[in-house]
C-alpha cells in the first residue's frame, strides 16, 4: 500500500547498506543454532578443543537416545510444556484484568497499585526460594504441577502486566465510551472491547512469560523432589555428574528442549504479524 | 485524555467492587508468592542467620558491614551491575531499536529478520554461555585465533581469566544475547503505528528517518520505557550468564549481586547477609525502575 | 569448627591415632550466641530421636517404631545422577538392599552436584528433609548436625564396628557422636602423562623433588606444558597448593591450621606459597589455565597438553574407561619438599562422601540401620568400579578394579596421615574466603605474605 512512498524515498545505497547489516546479524545470530546442534552430535574430546565449530566428524546419535532413555527428557519435556503453558495462561488473564483496572478505570491509588506490581520486577529469585518454599511446605503443597505453575505466574506477572499497559494504553478510549453507551458495564467493555483488540498483546506477552518459565531453574530444583513433576532444566542439569560431565547427551537434551520451542515461535511470530496487520484499523 | 469517565455517584460502590474483582487474581498472586517473601527477607536481613539454627537479632550490622566490609564484595558487584545496565541502555537498546525501525519500514524478508533475530532468546543461556566460551578459549578460541590471524598476537588474551578483559567478555554476550529481545517489544510497537499516519507524513514529503523519529519513537514511548526498565532491573539481577562464563572470577572481578546473593545463601551459609543483599537489590531495582518512569514521563510533557 | 586429623592406614582398616572429629559449634563468629550445639541428647535415650534443639518441628514421635516387621517406605536424595560416575554403585548396592529388606521400599532421586547444595539447605531450612540424605562430611554436614537436624548413629553403629573402622568416622563425628555414614574415599593424586615423560626422557614419575622439578624443566624444554589447573574452579586450584603445603610444612601442621583453629600467620604456608608461584612464574602451569574450568583442563590433559594433572582419585574411573588413554597414565603422590618437616605417606584427602538420616524422619531408628548397610554396599560397589577408595573394610574379590585405583590403593596403605581438603575441612563461611585467598594466589595478586596475613586477619 503506501510501499511506493518508501521506494520513492529510499537511496539505493543505504538500502543495500541496511541489508548487509540485516544478513550479517542474522548470520551472527544463526549461528548458535548450528553450534547447538552440532554440539549435540559430538563427543567430550571434539567439544572441548579437537574440534569445536566445525561438523562432527563422527556423528554421535547416540547422545540423543542417551538423553531420551537414562535422561527421561519425554516426561520432562511434557511436564515442562504443561507447567509453561497453565502459567502463561493464568499470567495473561491476571495480567490483562488488572492492567484494565489500572489503565481504562479512573480511580484514585491506581498509579500507587500499578508501582506496586513493579515491584515485581525487582525481586531476585534466588532470594525468594527459601521463604516460599516454606510456605509450600506449610500447606503441604510440595510435588505437584501447580507448586511450580503459582510461583511462575505470579513471578511473570509483572512483566504481564508492563507489557499490557503499553498495548492497552493505545486503544482509543472512545471506544470504551462507544460500548459504555451501548449499555456495555466495565465487564462487558472488558469482554467485548478489551480482550478482542488485545490479541497481540498475548501472542507478546506469551513469549516473554514462556522465557521466563521455559528455563527456570531454582525454584524447579528446591521445590520438585519427584521424578514425575520433573522439569526439563532440572533434568538436563542432571545430565551433569559430580566430577565429570559427558557434554554430547546435554547438547542432545538442549536441542530436544529448544527446537520445538523455535518451531512454535516461528508459527507465533507469524500470528504477531498478522495480528498487527488486522489491527491496523486503530489510530 | 478521556477523563469524562465519570458517572453517577451511585455507581462508586459498584465500581469499586469491579476494581477490586478486576485486581484479586492478580493481587492474591503477588501477594502470596512474592510480597510474602520479601517480607521475610526484610525481617531476616536484620539477623545474623545461617539458615537453619535458630538467627540472632544484630540490627542493621548485616546492612553496615555490606557497604563497609571489602570480603563481602557488594559494592564491585553493584558496580559491575551497573556497568551491564550502562551498556545495555546505551548500546543494545538504541541497537534494538533501529533493528526494529528498520524492520517496520516492510523490507523484503521482514519476518525472516525479525524471527531470526529473537532466535538467541530462546536458546538456553547454558548453550549461549558454552559457544562463548568456544569464542574465547585461550587455545583454540575463536578471538584469539582471529587476532593471530590478523597479525595481531600481542593482543591475544586469556579473555575470561585475565582481570582486564573478564567483565568485557561477561557484556558483550550478555547484550548480544538481549538484543532481540528488545527489539521484537519494540517491533510490535513500532507495528501498532498506523500505516495511514506514516503514509501522511510522507506525503508531506518526509523521509523515513524523519517519520522515525517524530512519528514513530513518539508513539512507542511506553514500550521503549518498558524496556529501558526492563534492561536496568534485568541488569542488576544479570545471573545466568555469570556463572557459565566467569564464574564471577577471577578473584571477583566480575561479581555481581545475583551471584553473591546466592553464594551468601546457599554456599556461605549467611543468610542473613544474603537476606541483606536482598533487600538491597529489590530497593535499588524498584528506585530505578521509579526514576526511569519519572524521566519518561517529564519528557512526554 | 574443630576437627581432629583422620589417620589411619586405611586400606589396612587398622585403628591408628586418636580421633576426635567435625565436633561441635563453630567457635570463629563474633558475639553471635553458639546456634544450640548439637543437644547432649538425654544419655542413652531411647534411640528414636537426636533431640533437635530449637523450634521443635513437630516431629511425630515414631510411636510405633517398636513393630519392626511392617512395611514402610524411605526416602532418599542423592547426587548419584544418571551419568555420575556412581551411579552404577547406588543402583547395584539398591538392589541387593531391596532383597536383604523386603518390607523397606526405598525412594531415591538424584540431583546435580552443584544445586543439590542449594536443595538439601532450602530442605533442611523448611524441615522438609528426606529420611536419608546424602552430605559432605565436616562443616557442610555439622551445621545440619549443629541446628538438630540429624539423626544420631551411634546406637546403630554398634552393630558394624567390625566393619567399618571408627577413624574412617572422623569427619562426621561431632562432640563424639556420630552422625554419618561414609562411602568412598579420595585422595589427590599427581597423574602423569607417560608418553610426555618419556619425550623428556623420564619412564617414572620423578620421585624427589629435585627430580621432579629437573623433570618439569625437561619437559618445558621440550616444549611441553608440565601442569594444567583450572583457574575457574578454585578447588582444582588447592588441589595443587594444598599438597605442597603439606609436603613443606607437614601433615600435622596443616591440619592445625585448617581444623584445630593454629594461626595462619605461619612462615611455612607462606614459603610453600611462594614455591606455588615460583612454578606458575616459571611457566610450568598453562597459562591459559586459569580462564578454562575443570572439565577442560582435563579434556586437555587426556589429550596431551599437560605432562601432570594434580587431581582427585575419582578420576581414575574415567581415566581407566578411555581405551586411548588408560594405558599412558599413572599416579603417583606429590614428592616431599621439606624432608625436615613432611614425609611420604602424608596426604590431602580423605572420606567426604557421607550419607545422614534426618532427625525429623518419621522412621529415623530403621532408616539409620538401612543407611549404613546400604553406604557399605555403596561403598563395595563404588570401589569395584574405580570410583574411590573404600571407607568401609573391603570385602570380596578386588583384583578386577582398574590399575589405578590399585595404585591408589598401594599409595593409602603406605599413607600415615590424612588432612581433609581445606574447603571441606572449613565452616563454609571460612573456606568461601579461604578459596578467595587461593584464587588471589593463582592469579598472582597476593604473595605468599599476603596470604598468610589475610587470611589470619579474616579467618581468626
Amino acid at each position: 500500500m503506501e510501499e511506493r512512498y518508501t521506494l520513492k524515498k529510499s537511496n539505493p545505497a543505504l538500502k543495500v547498506l541496511v541489508y548487509i547489516l540485516l544478513v550479517v546479524w542474522a548470520f551472527i545470530n544463526l549461528f548458535p543454532i548450528y553450534f547447538m546442534f552440532t554440539f549435540s552430535l559430538k563427543s567430550n574430546e571434539e567439544i572441548f578443543g579437537k574440534n569445536v565449530v566445525g561438523l562432527p566428524r563422527e556423528w554421535l546419535w547416540s547422545n540423543y537416545s542417551s538423553a531420551m532413555n537414562t535422561g527421561n527428557m519425554g516426561l520432562y519435556f511434557v511436564n515442562s510444556v504443561f507447567v509453561t503453558a497453565i502459567s502463561i495462561l493464568i499470567s495473561i488473564v491476571a495480567a490483562m484484568m488488572a492492567t484494565y483496572a489500572l489503565t481504562r478505570i479512573k480511580w484514585r491509588g491506581a498509579n500507587f497499585t500499578n508501582a506496586f506490581f513493579m515491584l515485581g520486577l525487582t525481586i531476585p529469585l534466588q532470594a525468594s526460594i527459601v521463604p516460599v518454599y516454606v510456605i509450600l511446605s506449610k500447606l503441604h503443597w510440595l510435588n505437584h504441577y501447580s507448586t511450580l505453575i503459582i510461583p511462575y505466574a505470579a513471578f511473570t506477572l509483572s512483566m504481564s502486566i508492563l507489557i499490557c499497559t503499553g498495548f492497552m494504553v493505545d486503544i482509543p478510549y472512545d471506544l470504551d465510551e462507544a460500548a459504555r453507551i451501548d449499555g456495555c458495564g466495565l465487564w462487558g467493555t472488558f469482554i467485548k472491547i478489551i480482550v478482542p483488540l488485545l490479541k497481540p498483546a498475548y501472542a507478546t506477552i506469551g513469549i516473554y512469560a514462556f522465557l521466563q518459565c521455559w528455563n527456570e531453574f531454582m525454584f524447579a530444583n528446591v521445590f520438585i523432589s519427584d521424578k514425575q513433576h520433573r522439569t526439563l532444566p532440572v533434568g538436563i542439569k542432571a545430565l551433569s555428574g559430580a566430577y565429570t560431565t559427558d557434554w554430547g547427551p546435554i547438547g542432545a537434551a538442549l536441542v530436544i528442549a529448544t527446537f520445538p520451542t523455535l518451531i512454535v515461535y516461528i508459527f507465533l511470530s507469524r500470528r504477531i504479524q498478522e495480528s498487527f496487520i488486522a489491527g491496523a484499523v486503530k489510530g | 485524555m478521556a477523563e469524562n469517565n465519570k458517572k453517577s455517584k451511585n455507581k462508586n460502590y459498584r465500581k469499586g467492587l469491579d476494581i477490586f474483582l478486576f485486581l484479586l487474581p492478580a493481587i492474591l498472586l503477588f501477594v502470596g508468592i512474592l510480597i510474602a517473601p520479601i517480607a521475610v527477607s526484610v525481617y531476616r536481613s536484620f539477623q545474623k542467620w545461617n539458615g537453619f539454627s535458630p538467627g540472632t537479632f544484630i540490627g542493621f550490622k548485616n546492612y553496615k558491614d555490606l557497604f563497609t566490609s571489602g570480603s563481602i564484595h557488594f559494592m564491585p558487584a553493584l558496580k559491575n551491575a551497573l556497568i551491564i545496565a550502562f551498556f545495555s541502555v546505551f548500546v543494545q537498546l538504541p541497537f534494538s531499536l533501529l533493528l526494529a525501525l528498520l524492520l517496520g519500514r516492510k523490507y523484503k524478508g521482514e519476518r525472516f529478520f525479525l524471527t531470526v533475530f529473537f532466535m538467541p532468546v530462546l536458546i538456553s543461556t547454558v548453550v549461549i554461555g558454552q559457544l562463548w566460551l568456544k569464542i574465547y578459549n585461550p587455545d583454540y578460541g575463536i578471538l584469539n585465533r582471529a587476532l593471530i590471524g590478523l597479525g595481531l598476537s600481542n593482543w591475544t588474551h586469556v579473555w575470561v581469566g585475565d582481570p582486564k578483559t573478564a567483565m568485557g567478555s561477561v557484556v558483550v554476550p550478555t547484550i548480544w544475547q538481549f538484543i532481540g529481545y528488545h527489539m521484537l517489544l519494540m517491533y510490535a510497537g513500532v507495528k501498532g503505528v498506523s500505516p495511514d499516519l506514516r503514509e501522511a507524513a510522507m506525503l508531506d514529503g518526509a523521509t523515513n528517518w524523519q517519520v522515525d523519529r517524530y512519528v514513530v519513537i513518539p508513539i512507542i514511548k511506553p514500550i521503549i520505557r518498558t524496556s529501558v526498565i526492563f534492561a536496568v532491573t534485568g541488569s542488576l539481577k544479570t545471573y545466568d550468564l555469570v556463572r557459565i562464563i566467569t564464574n564471577a572470577g577471577p578473584t571477583h572481578k566480575t561479581e555481581v549481586p545475583s551471584t553473591l546473593l546466592e553464594d551468601m545463601l546457599f554456599l556461605r551459609n549467611r543468610y542473613g547477609m544474603g537476606s541483606t543483599i536482598s533487600v538491597m537489590l529489590i530497593i535499588l531495582c524498584f528506585a530505578f525502575a521509579l526514576a526511569i518512569s519519572a524521566v519518561f514521563k517529564e519528557k512526554e510533557y | 569448627m574443630k576437627m581432629k586429623r583422620v589417620v589411619s592406614t586405611v586400606l589396612a582398616g587398622v585403628m591408628a591415632f586418636s580421633l576426635a572429629a567435625c565436633g561441635g559449634a563453630a567457635p570463629a563468629a563474633p558475639a553471635a550466641p553458639e546456634a544450640a550445639p548439637a543437644e547432649e541428647a538425654p544419655a542413652e535415650e531411647a534411640p528414636a530421636e537426636e533431640a533437635p534443639a530449637e523450634e521443635e518441628p513437630a516431629e511425630e514421635a515414631p510411636a510405633e517404631s517398636a513393630s519392626s516387621d511392617e512395611a514402610i517406605t524411605l526416602n532418599m536424595w542423592c547426587i548419584a545422577t544418571e551419568s555420575d560416575s556412581n551411579r552404577h554403585s547406588y543402583e547395584a548396592a539398591i538392589a541387593d538392599m531391596e532383597k536383604l529388606y523386603p518390607n523397606i521400599t526405598l525412594n531415591w532421586e538424584a540431583f546435580e552436584n552443584e544445586s543439590y547444595k542449594t536443595k538439601i539447605k532450602a530442605a533442611v531450612s523448611a524441615d522438609e528433609m528426606p529420611d536419608i540424605f546424602f552430605t559432605w562430611s565436616c562443616a557442610f554436614l555439622g551445621d545440619f548436625v549443629n541446628a538438630g537436624k540429624v539423626y544420631c548413629l551411634d546406637d546403630v553403629y554398634q552393630n558394624y564396628k567390625s566393619e567399618l573402622p571408627e577413624v574412617m568416622l572422623g569427619n562426621s563425628t561431632y562432640e563424639g557422636k556420630h552422625y554419618g555414614v561414609p562411602l568412598t574415599m579420595n585422595i589427590v593424586g599427581l597423574f602423569a602423562n607417560m608418553d610426555l615423560l618419556k619425550e623428556a626422557g623420564y619412564d617414572e614419575i620423578p620421585g624427589t623433588y629435585d627430580e621432579f622439578i629437573k623433570c618439569c624443566d625437561d619437559l618445558k624444554a621440550k616444549g611441553i606444558i608440565p601442569f594444567g589447573c583450572a583457574g575457574k574452579e578454585t578447588w582444582c586450584v588447592t588441589e595443587y597448593l594444598e599438597s605442597i603445603i603439606e609436603k613443606s610444612i607437614g601433615a600435622d601442621e596443616l591440619n592445625d591450621v585448617f581444623v584445630n583453629g593454629a594461626t595462619w600467620n605461619n612462615q611455612g604456608i607462606a614459603d610453600a606459597v611462594d614455591t606455588f608461584q615460583e612454578m606458575i612464574s616459571k611457566e610450568y602451569f598453562d597459562p591459559a589455565g586459569i580462564g578454562l574450568t575443570n572439565d577442560e583442563v582435563k579434556a586437555n590433559f587426556m589429550d596431551g597438553k599437560y605432562a601432570f594433572y594434580m587431581n582427585g582419585t575419582w578420576n581414575c574411573a574415567d581415566f581407566a574407561a578411555n581405551d586411548a588413554f588408560k594405558d599412558k597414565v599413572k599416579v603417583a603422590e606429590f614428592p616431599v619438599i621439606d624432608s625436615s618437616k613432611s614425609k611420604l605417606g602424608q596426604l590431602i584427602g580423605g572420606p567426604s562422601d557421607t550419607l545422614a538420616v534426618a532427625a525429623s524422619s518419621p522412621n529415623a531408628e530403621k532408616a539409620a540401620e538401612y543407611a549404613m548397610e546400604l553406604g557399605k554396599y555403596i561403598c563395595h560397589y563404588g570401589y569395584l568400579d574405580g570410583c574411590g577408595l573404600p571407607a568401609w573394610t573391603p570385602y570380596g574379590d578386588t583384583s578386577s578394579i582398574n590399575p589405578l585405583t590399585q595404585a591408589v590403593s598401594e599409595i593409602c596403605a603406605n599413607a600415615e596421615t590424612y588432612v581433609l581438603f581445606g574447603d571441606t575441612a572449613m565452616t563454609a563461611d571460612d573456606a568461601s574466603v579461604y578459596l578467595d585467598y587461593v584464587a588471589q594466589v593463582y592469579g598472582s595478586e597476593i604473595d605468599g605474605a599476603g596470604f598468610i596475613e589475610g587470611l589470619a586477619s579474616d579467618l581468626r
